[in-house]
Order: structure tokens, then C-alpha cells, then sequence
């Protein structure tokens, strides 16, 4: 099964069956929203991706020279061009790339060994999750944790503290700080490799299915490639995982006080309740439902903070398979690169807006 | 109630233990790379599930060497690719007819295939193939396939399907037709003499790829693991962007066995990744490439060394000789080149660690000279002054210049040494300089066209080691924007532009064309005091390139150069001269 596919099950049966129980228990107005939401999709994600076709071919700088180099003669350029259909009117490339789009024709890279766009996806798409779902998790626990902690010690020098920690790590360019944790831990401490997804022997051991690395070790029982491919997470994740986080804190703080504010936190203190259980239980499950609706918006900027981690720590991802295309003018690969990029961040933008209405009932759309 | 979820917590909070655990207990090899690994369970790609808790231990013992670099992996089909990375991998995997010593690039050797031999009239060049050739897989190789498999650089229709068409470059223009003689030897009937052609047979293009992956009628640029050849090794595994896996091949009877169980070579996205990899010991050799500052930097760790590779890749001025250009005229063209301190680049910019160049053709090779020395006698303001003065300059009526530049395909540093000779240049106080940086992409037509830029910088690395391909390129044709021999698309062999010494054309065709080599030398020798008199290009430096490797991993020291692991100045680095000592 191609890794694509394989990726696409592996995540797509869970949130289907998710939207699917959803969709059925909800009301008429959320079953309403998801279908508009996902008819949305569509032309959202051909707006961006024409957006993306025309400003390629109008910026200057061509794909020929840049695959051929400066000694191809006028002969070898003349049929790179035809081969690639570049020769052909732009509306009519246009329109052709439309049907190729509609059908999941991804095509062929134009650079290189000119290999199927799928199966260069299905090698860097998994990379790339396999970065930010961690670094999504250290944003996420790290926010609500040192968020709430910052909430209940408010005005106090934890308070004060974590919200200069946090305007600090947002504020922090991320390949900065990828360089300066490799420095530290990598290089100075030893604790932490340096790049790569898994330790270069110990990948010649494992057998590759989804090309998520944990996932494929777990499968195989591959255990010390397991333990290779956890190591090797641990500084790219911590990296664009507490880029992110700083947002995090800052907004589960304001929620959390706000939130313990609240007549009924009030009144669960008053009935005896534990000040922990209170915090916890009742503040922050509740403040957690803005957070939430950020989580969506943040996806995007994961993603671009991918682009430079990728390059930092040569994770081979969508993000830095990108940047060379881009450079090398291969405008089939930046465009489908493009169109997964939109169609992913749609996606989360809508679990994101539905779980938010299960988790509020209040919500009607 | 509460018991359970504070059950849940303990379970959660000790799974999270258990994974940070587990990362942090890593059983990275890489942690101690250098010379201890082991074999595999297995030659395969991957190991069975029930070998794996044995698998990292055996991998202890494994005699493995990662090779760490900035390349990528493009094409492997021979009949195609054309860039540096490439040739390095198919040349493990598969042996040219001809090969380099290692660690030198003169000294030529038989590969699959004898020494050639011409023909009287030098139109002809005949190599006989060695007994008992097969391929990794066990596939015997016949004379027949050999050809057949060769003349895919002559089929037109094929190349024209490839993105890199090598063919075009290295075969048809130089060659009329490949047959089969008897029962092992393949004749090369050429369009015209070439006493370089035994050079060409050195490159990669001239391997006999496997008849099962690389088809006679279409182009096959990446296929699957494993990759058999008739060289030392076999490649098990690719992962283009990642890395590539070689293993010896059983069935190798050439010079250059394999002397470790497996060579790595790993990918790297960009330089200093590489650079703290080799430091921390994940990778035991970086090479491709490392700028000098980093290569610096890692002098002083222990456990390293680092030697600069003689150098072949040069860096040089392409100077628009079309009508329209201020370059055009002769006598701007030999102030541009009179002004230029090359001491001063290496000096300033390099901090000494690149050779200043004085002729379009480096040292070592054939016929070369310091014919730029020569003739300008530079960094010689006076005479620049002097020249732009005779051409109608001077402080009220400069004569303004714009200079192309990418400012970072070639580094930092490329950037840094071009502005420095636009400082140069205005130290004349007779030129004014407009310095345009442009994206790569953007930047090489527009350099190479020939209508954009008087002058622009490019880098060069030759196909084959020899004069000619340092000259030729700039002289025939659009000459790569030179515009030498054809400004107004008057292209063709031989063909000289209005004003340009016509020696220059006939040099080029007779130096050739000639077999003797003390002739062919005083030719090339001749040619290039031409060129440096119509300064069809500008040399400026050999760009040097820097290997790194860990204590432990050596090169073969009974051949030139072991200390950079037997790489010479024709940058081939040959994976079966590597070895683990210790």
C-alpha cells in the first residue's frame, strides 16, 4: 500500500468515524455547517493553489536553467520544455493541471530523477507529521500547564515569570532557537543527536510501511529504532513545540483567571471543594474551549514553522521539500505541496470548529 | 469516581516516563560511529522483527563507514545524469571502462575495459573488455549488451526524454557511431580526432548499465534497491533525500574491491548540520560540501582531520562580447582583467584558502600556463587606467558596468569575493559599478544568454580532465554567454566573430585534433595566451573543497593522496579505497 495512502487511513478512518458520530448525534444546524464547511473546502483550496500556479510562472527565473545548468544547449532546453508540457499556452496548462488536480494526478516532480509527486509526498508528508504532532503536544502541554500555573499564582513571580517566558519563546525566531538547543544539548551536553529522524544505522534496520518512523517501529517491533526515532524527536519538537507554546500560556492564563471568576467556581470553592479540583476539574476544563479555536489557527503557522525546523535538524519534510522546489522553479511539486498543505489545515480548521460545539453545547452554528 | 481517574493519571503520567525514558536511553550507534558497527542480520534492507534486540548489538561489530554530505541524489542512470553526486554513486556501483588512479587525475587506468587504443588517423578508439564481468546479480555481461547498453547516449530520441541528456554533452558531439568488434572489444568511430576522448571514457557515463533497470528505450533515473554493476559495490537501499546504502558486490574482479562491509551515505540539507554531525561523531566523513570557515572551525577538534582537496572547480568572469556591451570593446575587457588583485580575494575573502587563477586552464592539467600573468602582470591599476583611457573614459565620463552575481548558489563567500572585484575595478576611479544579485533560478539564463549582463561570475567544474573542457565551452557556440564566436547567432565550429583573433577558433579545432601530446600542449599553451589576450573570460580562483574524517577511517596510502582519502584534483572519491583501522 502506498505510505500516502497508508498515512491517509491512518488518520483519516479515526476523524472520519469522529465526524461521522457527530454528524449524527448533533443538530440540524451542526450537520448544516459541516457540509457547508466541507463544500467550502473545495474552492478555498482551488483558490490557493491557482494562486500559486500563476505567481510561479510569472516569477522570473525558469525551471530549464535551473535543472540544466549553464552548459545545456538551446536543443536540450527546447525539449525539457516540451517534455513538460511548458511550452504549451498558460491557460491551457492551466486548465490541464485542473483535470490532473480533479483526478489526484499529482503528476511528476520536473527536477531531479522526475519522480511521481505522490511518492515523494509519501516519503515527506509523514515526516513532517511525525514533527508536528510532538511539537503540537509540547505547545499544547507546556501552554496549558505553565498557563494555568501562571493563573492560580497570579501577580506573583511565577505569574510574572511565565509571561515573560512566554512573550520571550514567541517572539524567539524559530530556527534561532533550534540552533541554539542543538548547540546545547547536542553538541555541549551530548544528549540529544544532532539531525535526523533516526539514527543513520538503525534505519537501515527498519522496515518502512507509513514512513511514520514510530509508527513503523511499533508495527515491526523494532524497539531500538523506536527508541532512536523518540530521541531523535525530542529537540525538533521541543523547538517549534515551544515556539507555539508562548501563545498558549498567554491565552490559557487569561482564560483561567477569567474563568475563576466564575459564580459557580465560586460556589464550588464555597461547597469545599479542593482548590486543585477547582482549578483543574472546573477552571480549565472550561477555559480550554477558546484554546481550542487557537489550536486551529496555529496549525498553519506549525506548519510553517516546519519549513525552518525541517532545515535545522534535516528532517526530510514537506517543509523543506518545499524551499527547494520553490527554489528550482518545479512548479508541479510547490503546487501540490501547496494544495496538501491547504486541504490539511481545512481540515484541522474544521475538526477544530466541531469539536469546539461538542465541548460547548451552547454553541449553534 | 476519583480513585479511578487518579488512576488514570498515574497510568498517563507513567506512560509519558516511559517514552522520555526510552528517547533518552537511545541506542543510537551513532553516539560512536567511528569505526564499530556491525553486520546486519541480514544484506537486505531491513531486518526480521524477532532479530531486532540482537540486531543493534551484532550492528556493533559491523565494519561500517557514514559518509555525510550536502548533495542529492538527482539520477543514476548513466545515460543521464551529469551532476557530481551522481557520478560518485553510479562509479560504486558501477565501473566505467576507464578509471582515474584514485587520488590523481592524469594517471588512467583500465576499468572494465583495457587502455585504448587509436587508430592511425585518430578517428577511431578501441578498448577490449575484461574477462569474466558480471554483474551484482550474477548477470554475465556480453560485448553485445555492452554496446548496446553504450549507444543509449547516442540515441537522440532518448536523450531528448532525459532532464539532464549527458549524451548530448559527452557522446554525440564527439562521437559518429559505437560497434561491436569480435567477441570482447567495442570500437568509438569518431566524428573527428579528439585526443582527449580516452578521458571521456573515465566518466560515468561510460558504464555499462544493467540491461533489467536501465532499459535500451527509456530512461530509468532512480530505480529501486537493489542497483547491480559491474563495480564494487551494490546499492541495497535509497531513500534520495535521506540516504543511500552500498554493500560489496560478491562478483567484482576489478582493481578496487570493497575493504569495508558497508559504506552510508548520508544526507544532510545544509552544511552545519553536517558539520556538528562529523564533530559529534554521528557521521565519520563529511564531503560536499563544507565552506572554509566551517572546515576551519573543525581544525581544531580532536579526533578530526580536515585537508583541502587540490583544487579542479574554478570560479570565473563570463565578459559579453556581443555588439551592445561595453565589454565589447577589447580594450575594456583587458582594463577589467589588468585591475583585478587576486591576492587580495584569496587574502581578504578567504583568508588565504583559495588559489589565485591565471589562466582559464588550472594547474596540473595539460598545457596550462599563467597566460592572465602574463599578459596583465595584475593587479596593475596603471595599466587599467591607461587602457580605459585609449577606449574614451575617464573621471567625468566613467564607464558604468553592471555585474551579475548569485548570492548564495555558490556561497557566502563567491558573493563576498565578486563585490570585492567591483571595489577593485572602481579603484581605477574610471568605472562605476552596479552589482545585481539575483536568485539562481533567475540569475543563470540571464548570465548565460548573453543579453543581460556585460559581465557576470559562474563556477565550473569540468566533465572530463582535460584542457579542453575549460576552453571549448567559452569559445563554440554561444560560448555561455561569452559571445565569443557567435554574437549575432552565427553559431558554429570554428565559426570567429567579427574582431576576435581568428587563431582563437583554429587553436581550439588544432590543439584537438592533435595526438602528440608536447604538440597538443604547445597548442593549449598558445590557445590560452589568446584568450588571454581577448579575455574571453576572466579566471579569478580555484575554489577549494574540504574533506573531514574521523580518526580511524583511512584512504589506501600505496596511491596519491591518502591523506584526503584519495581525492584528487578530479574530486572522485572512491568509496572502496576507504578502510577502518583500530
Amino acid at each position: 500500500m502506498h505510505p500516502l495512502l497508508t498515512v491517509f487511513l491512518i488518520f483519516g478512518i479515526p476523524a472520519g468515524l469522529a465526524l461521522g458520530w457527530v454528524f449524527l448525534r448533533g443538530s440540524e444546524s451542526l450537520r448544516r455547517y459541516i457540509l457547508t464547511r466541507i463544500a467550502h473546502t473545495v474552492p478555498m483550496v482551488l483558490i490557493q493553489i491557482s494562486i500559486v500556479f500563476f505567481v510561479l510562472r510569472v516569477m522570473p527565473g525558469d525551471v530549464v536553467s535551473s535543472t540544466l545548468g549553464p552548459k545545456a544547449s538551446d536543443a536540450a532546453r527546447e525539449n525539457i520544455m516540451e517534455a513538460l508540457g511548458l511550452d504549451d499556452p498558460l491557460i491551457v496548462q492551466y486548465f490541464k493541471f485542473l483535470g490532473d488536480v480533479v483526478t489526484f494526478d499529482l503528476g511528476d516532480s520536473f527536477i531531479g530523477a522526475r519522480r511521481p509527486i505522490t511518492d515523494e509526498l509519501g516519503e515527506r508528508l509523514p515526516a513532517t507529521l511525525e514533527l508536528i504532532i510532538p511539537a503540537a503536544i509540547v505547545a499544547l502541554g507546556t501552554g496549558l500547564l505553565f498557563g494555568t500555573y501562571a493563573a492560580i499564582r497570579r501577580k506573583r513571580t511565577a505569574d510574572y515569570s511565565l509571561r515573560l517566558y512566554s512573550v520571550i519563546v514567541y517572539s524567539m525566531p524559530i530556527f534561532w532557537l533550534g540552533l541554539l538547543l542543538r548547540l546545547v544539548f547536542s553538541v555541549w551536553l551530548d544528549w540529544t543527536p544532532i539531525a535526523g529522524r533516526i539514527d543513520v544505522v538503525t534505519n537501515t534496520t527498519l522496515e518502512r510501511t507509513t514512513n511514520l518512523l514510530l509508527v513503523d517501529s511499533i508495527i515491526t517491533g523494532n524497539w531500538a529504532a523506536m527508541r532512536s526515532v523518540l530521541h531523535h524527536m525530542i529537540l525538533p519538537a521541543m523547538t517549534l513545540g515551544l515556539v507555539l507554546s508562548g501563545v498558549f500560556i498567554r491565552l490559557t492564563r487569561i482564560n483561567v483567571i477569567e474563568t475563576l471568576q466564575e459564580d459557580y467556581v465560586i460556589s464550588a470553592r464555597a461547597r469545599g471543594i479542593r482548590e486543585r479540583v477547582v482549578t483543574y476539574s472546573y477552571a480549565l476544563k472550561n477555559a480550554m474551549i477558546p484554546v481550542v479555536t487557537v489550536i486551529g489557527l496555529q496549525v498553519a503557522i506549525l506548519l510553517a514553522g516546519a519549513v525552518l525546523t525541517e532545515t535545522v535538524f534535516n528532517w526530510p519534510g514537506m517543509g523543506r521539500y518545499l524551499i527547494e522546489r520553490i527554489s528550482s522553479r518545479d512548479f508541479q511539486a510547490v503546487q501540490s505541496t501547496v494544495a496538501v498543505f491547504a486541504l490539511f489545515v481545512a481540515m484541522i480548521s474544521l475538526a477544530v470548529d466541531v469539536i469546539y460545539s461538542v465541548l460547548d453545547p451552547r454553541v449553534k452554528y | 469516581m476519583r480513585r479511578t481517574r487518579l488512576s488514570w493519571r498515574i497510568i498517563a503520567l507513567l506512560g509519558a516516563l516511559a517514552l522520555v525514558a526510552a528517547a533518552c536511553g537511545g541506542d543510537d550507534s551513532g553516539d560512536d560511529t567511528t569505526t564499530t558497527t556491525a553486520a546486519p542480520a541480514a544484506t537486505t534492507t531491513t531486518a526480521a522483527p524477532s532479530d531486532t534486540t540482537t540486531t543493534t548489538e551484532a550492528m556493533m561489530d559491523d565494519r561500517t563507514i557514514i559518509i555525510g554530505t550536502t548533495d542529492t541524489v538527482s539520477s543514476l542512470d548513466s545515460a543521464d545524469a551529469y551532476a557530481t553526486a551522481d557520478w560518485e554513486l553510479i562509479k560504486a556501483f558501477n565501473e566505467p571502462l576507464l578509471r582515474f588512479q584514485p587520488g590523481s587525475n592524469s594517471v588512467l587506468e583500465p576499468g572494465i575495459a583495457s587502455l585504448p587504443v587509436a587508430s592511425d588517423d585518430g578517428l577511431s578508439w578501441e578498448v577490449t573488455l575484461r574477462d569474466g564481468l558480471v554483474f551484482g546479480d550474477g548477470l554475465e555481461l556480453t560485448v553485445e549488451m555492452a554496446v548496446a547498453q553504450l549507444n543509449r547516449l547516442m540515441d537522440t530520441d532518448l536523450q531528448a526524454s532525459a532532464p539532464n541528456q549527458v549524451g548530448n554533452t559527452l557522446a554525440i558531439p564527439y562521437v559518429e557511431s559505437i560497434e561491436a568488434v569480435g567477441d570482447d572489444t567495442i570500437r568509438f568511430n569518431l566524428l573527428g580526432p579528439a585526443g582527449f576522448f580516452p578521458q571521456i571514457l573515465a566518466g560515468a557515463p561510460y558504464t555499462i548499465a544493467h540491461p533489467d533497470y536501465f532499459a535500451l528505450d527509456e530512461m530509468n533515473l532512480l530505480p529501486t534497491a537493489p542497483i547491480y554493476g559491474l563495480g564494487p559495490w551494490t546499492i541495497t537501499e535509497i531513500t534520495a533525500a535521506e540516504q543511500t546504502v552500498l554493500e560489496p558486490n560478491p562478483f567484482y574482479t576489478g582493481s578496487y574491491p570493497a575493504r569495508v562491509d558497508r559504506i552510508i551515505v548520508q544526507r544532510f540539507a545544509n552544511p552545519s548540520a553536517m558539520a556538528d554531525a562529523v564533530r559529534e561523531g554521528e557521521i565519520d566523513v563529511a564531503w560536499r560540501i563544507l565552506g572554509a570557515e566551517a572546515a576551519d572551525d573543525l581544525k581544531s577538534v580532536d579526533g578530526l582531520t580536515v585537508e583541502t582537496i587540490p583544487q579542479a572547480p574554478i570560479r570565473y568572469l563570463i565578459v559579453n562580447h556581443a555588439d551592445g556591451f561595453v565589454t565589447a570593446d577589447p580594450l575594456v575587457r583587458q582594463a577589467l582583467a589588468a585591475a583585478i588583485d587576486r591576492d587580495e580575494l584569496s587574502d581578504v575573502v578567504f583568508g588565504g584558502a583559495v588559489t589565485p587563477l591565471l589562466s582559464p586552464v588550472p594547474p596540473g592539467f595539460l598545457g596550462a600556463n599563467e597566460a592572465f600573468e602574463d599578459a596583465y602582470q595584475a593587479p596593475n591599476l596603471d595599466l587599467a587606467v591607461q587602457l580605459l583611457t585609449d577606449a574614451g573614459y575617464s573621471e567625468s565620463n566613467k564607464l558604468q558596468l553592471d555585474l551579475g552575481y548569485p548570492p548564495e548558489h555558490y556561497g557566502v563567500t563567491t558573493a563576498d569575493g565578486v563585490l570585492l572585484v567591483a571595489q577593485q575595478w572602481e579603484a581605477t576611479g574610471l568605472i562605476e559599478v552596479n552589482a545585481i544579485a539575483q536568485e539562481w533560478s533567475t540569475y543563470v539564463s540571464n548570465c548565460t544568454n548573453g543579453d543581460t549582463y556585460p559581465v557576470c561570475v559562474l563556477g565550473w567544474f569540468f566533465d572530463f580532465p582535460d584542457a579542453e573542457n575549460y576552453l571549448q565551452p567559452f569559445i563554440e557556440g554561444d560560448g555561455l554567454g561569452t559571445m565569443v564566436l557567435c554574437p549575432n547567432d552565427s553559431c558554429g565550429e570554428g565559426v570567429t566573430a567579427t574582431g576576435i583573433d581568428p587563431l582563437l577558433g583554429q587553436l581550439l579545432l588544432d590543439q584537438r585534433a592533435e595526438t602528440d601530446l608536447d604538440k597538443r600542449a604547445e597548442l593549449i599553451g598558445q590557445l590560452q595566451d589568446v584568450y588571454a589576450d581577448e579575455v574571453v573570460t576572466i579566471p579569478l580562483w580555484l575554489e577549494p573543497e574540504f574533506i573531514i574524517y574521523r580518526d580511524g577511517i583511512v584512504g589506501d596510502s600505496s596511491l596519491p593522496n591518502p591523506q584526503t582519502l584519495n581525492i584528487g584534483p578530479d574530486f572522485e572519491f572512491i568509496y572502496s579505497v576507504l578502510d577502518i583501522t583500530g
